[in-house]
């Protein structure tokens, strides 16, 4: 018994008395849960949406500069960047949802981004609005691609 | 009643009524979510990657709301 006591304990909550070894009662997957990051596909998430927003305002600019005008063009570009940085925001309270309430400082954003649109003279709110819509491509993009990637994936498996 | 009163009344109906349905599926998804987190920690990143993806969605429809009441309220076509 003496031999044993430092790693075998007796349950006293149980009414037959089990073994239970020490190393079992402390993690026995700490090894496991430290490599993975739960919260790593969400930065993964974020990162690669914001990307592909930033990737699809390029690829739009041009050709609205080409078929419109240069002022509609930075029309786009300021709805989008403002667009960009509305996904920013939901994504930082998201991920903040627990500690806090979601906000709605991203609207706040917008009524500005729009207000002055339609105050000032050398902004139109369609291609404002237009762009700042960017981030909706850019979430369809992502949610096709994982729906291929997981069938892929699992078909490999198969 | 002239134009621009009607204006504002259709701006107040539009972002109000486009402020519940969305306000009412946000708490919903949230509320779930924290519930998943809970249940589940490991699953934390996933849960919460899916509830930016249906919050980006649903807030959108709040947005169309906010734009057709702020044109109404500031560039009014018809006035």
């Amino acid at each position: 018994m003496g031999q044993h006591s430092s790693n075998v304990t007796l349950s006293n909550q149980s009414p037959e008395p089990v073994l239970v070894r020490e190393e079992q009662i402390a993690s026995p997957d700490s090894n496991s849960l430290e490599s993975h990051d739960p919260m790593a596909d969400f930065y993964q998430l974020q990162r690669s949406l914001l990307l592909t927003t930033l990737a699809l305002t390029g690829i739009f600019t041009f050709p609205v500069w080409y078929f419109f005008s240069p002022n509609t063009a930075f029309n786009y570009l300021v709805g989008a960047i403002t667009g960009l940085v509305y996904l920013k925001m939901l994504a930082k309270d998201v991920e903040r949802l627990g500690q806090q309430r979601l906000g709605a400082k991203g609207l706040g954003i917008f009524v500005i981004l729009i207000l002055v649109a339609s105050k000032w003279q050398q902004l139109h709110i369609l291609p404002v609005f237009l762009g700042f819509l960017t981030y909706k491509p850019a979430i369809v993009i992502y949610t096709v691609k994982s729906i291929f990637w997981s069938a892929e994936k699992s078909e490999n498996d198969a | 009643m002239d134009i621009q009163a009607a204006s504002v009344i259709a701006a107040a109906l539009a972002i109000g009524l486009a402020a519940i349905g969305p306000g009412i599926g946000q708490g919903n998804a949230s509320g779930q979510a924290v519930a998943g987190i809970a249940r589940q920690p490991e699953a934390e990143g996933k849960i919460r990657g899916t509830l930016l993806l249906t919050l980006a969605f649903m807030e959108s429809l709040t947005i169309y709301g906010l734009v057709v009441a702020l044109v109404l309220l500031f560039a009014n076509p018809f006035v």
